[in-house]
């Protein structure tokens, strides 16, 4: 989420990838951080070692998300 | 007692009423507090001797203010006498120091949680402040109620709530309240902050991010000349068990405390607390295989019977005396990570700011 939001000031456009667990530590971290409509995508908890072809299956399933998100 | 405070004032009934709503706030650790009254709190800024808005950090991870009149508040929540402030006070500015990593040390996954450890005049001047037996236990007020200061102001102002922005899966108790001091009076090495470079008249809290203590059984043997050695093998096991994260990350300061008998068996076989120190460092290793065959992400690259440090450096192990006499010491592993790799920080105890409350 800070790398989004640091990002983000620098009128970088940006996206944060945030798990279902961590989605409201997300929302915290980006109303903390002064920032609390920094573009996020949610992913499926947990990512890590959950496999390649899984990790695949997420990328895929988001991809278009993210894009969006950058372009809104 | 004329001290402009600028926190809102709750307003409840009777005590119980106002407990039950700091519960709620929430604003609590989940044990009863004392009941912060402007008359508690305005008390205990004025014992500080410092303006009520003066500014010692920033807490993460809401970046929350950590005036004087909000460590007060926070002080009083976890009974707190006066006396206790200045240790507080440097303790709440070693926590807001960049290379903490306050915000990602509160954020993470890992269990881990600052630590307090005191050394100098402020161990008795502020407390007192336990160093022997069960130090790090129940029963010493100066203890519990420093450590929970301080834990409450990274709660209240630092925002860290379980399972919303402190995402500790588990956590510890250490949690709770983590502060002792170093016995220097019984340790056969100086004491700790002067190894660091502080005069030995001065006061200073060392705090680093742990786990919590993992104990260390060694049976010493005045007649065995093995006995020293034996004992480092099983301080550097521990440090680098393979459960911990020191072992993959290779980084982390890690808390060793002595008590003063295994203390004296290192010192009588001539050793400093340098020699310790770097003795550790060398047997604190796993082989890469070993760390493959448990954790492949987290083994780095190379061959197989690499011997793989779980500390940067010597200067990675904080050594301290403290406890009772025994059989066990205790290794506090760490965490690792974070942008600074979970360094120690110390800061300098204030006594001359502090005022006499009446």
């Amino acid at each position: 989420m800070r790398d989004a939001i640091s990002f983000a000031r620098r009128n970088i456009p940006a996206v944060a990838l945030v798990t279902t667990e961590f989605w409201p530590q997300g929302d915290f971290v980006a109303r903390s951080a002064g920032m609390p409509d920094v573009p996020r995508v949610e992913l499926p908890h947990p990512v890590a070692g959950s496999g390649h072809e899984r990790m695949g299956e997420v990328a895929r399933s988001i991809a278009t998300t993210i894009v969006s998100a950058l372009w809104a | 007692m004329g001290v402009a405070l600028a926190s809102a004032v709750l307003l409840a009934d009777d005590e119980q009423e106002a407990l039950e709503a700091l519960h709620a706030a929430p604003a609590t650790d989940g044990l009863p507090v004392v009941i912060p009254t402007p008359a508690r709190v305005e008390r205990m800024v004025l014992a500080s001797g410092l303006d009520p808005d003066m500014l010692l950090g920033e807490v993460g991870p809401s970046q929350g203010a950590a005036t004087i009149e909000k460590v007060a508040i926070n002080a009083v929540m976890a009974g707190c006498l006066p006396d206790h402030l200045p240790v507080v006070i440097a303790a709440v500015k070693a926590i807001c120091r960049p290379e903490l990593d306050l915000t990602e040390l509160q954020s993470t996954t890992h269990c881990i949680a600052p630590i307090i450890v005191v050394n100098g005049p402020a161990r008795h001047a502020c407390g007192p402040i336990a160093s022997g037996w069960g130090a790090l236990g129940p029963g010493h007020r100066a203890n519990a109620s420093i450590g929970r200061a301080v834990r409450l102001i990274m709660m209240n102002v630092g925002g860290a709530r379980p399972g919303l922005s402190d995402m500790a899966l588990l956590g510890h108790q250490g949690k709770f309240t983590s502060c002792l001091a170093e016995d220097e009076e019984n340790s056969p090495f100086p004491p700790l902050h002067t190894s660091l470079g502080y005069d030995a008249g001065q006061s200073v809290v060392t705090v680093v991010g742990t786990e919590a203590p993992h104990s260390v059984v060694h049976v010493g043997d005045a007649d065995d000349p093995s006995s020293p050695n034996r004992l480092l093998r099983s301080l550097a096991a521990t440090i680098a068990n393979v459960g911990s994260n020191n072992a993959f990350f290779r980084r982390g300061a890690v808390l060793v405390v002595l008590n003063p008998d295994h203390a004296l068996t290192l010192a009588k076989a001539a050793m400093s607390r340098a020699d310790v120190q770097a003795a550790l460092c060398g047997l604190a290793t796993n082989s890469r295989h070993l760390l493959r065959s448990l954790n492949p992400a987290f083994a780095g690259q190379g061959a197989d019977d690499d011997p793989v440090c779980a500390l940067r450096s010597p200067d990675d192990v904080l050594l301290v005396t403290a406890g009772g006499g025994g059989l066990y010491s205790m290794v506090m592993p760490s965490w690792g990570a974070g942008p600074h790799g979970n360094v120690f920080v110390t800061e300098a105890v204030d006594l001359d700011q502090a005022c006499a409350i009446p």
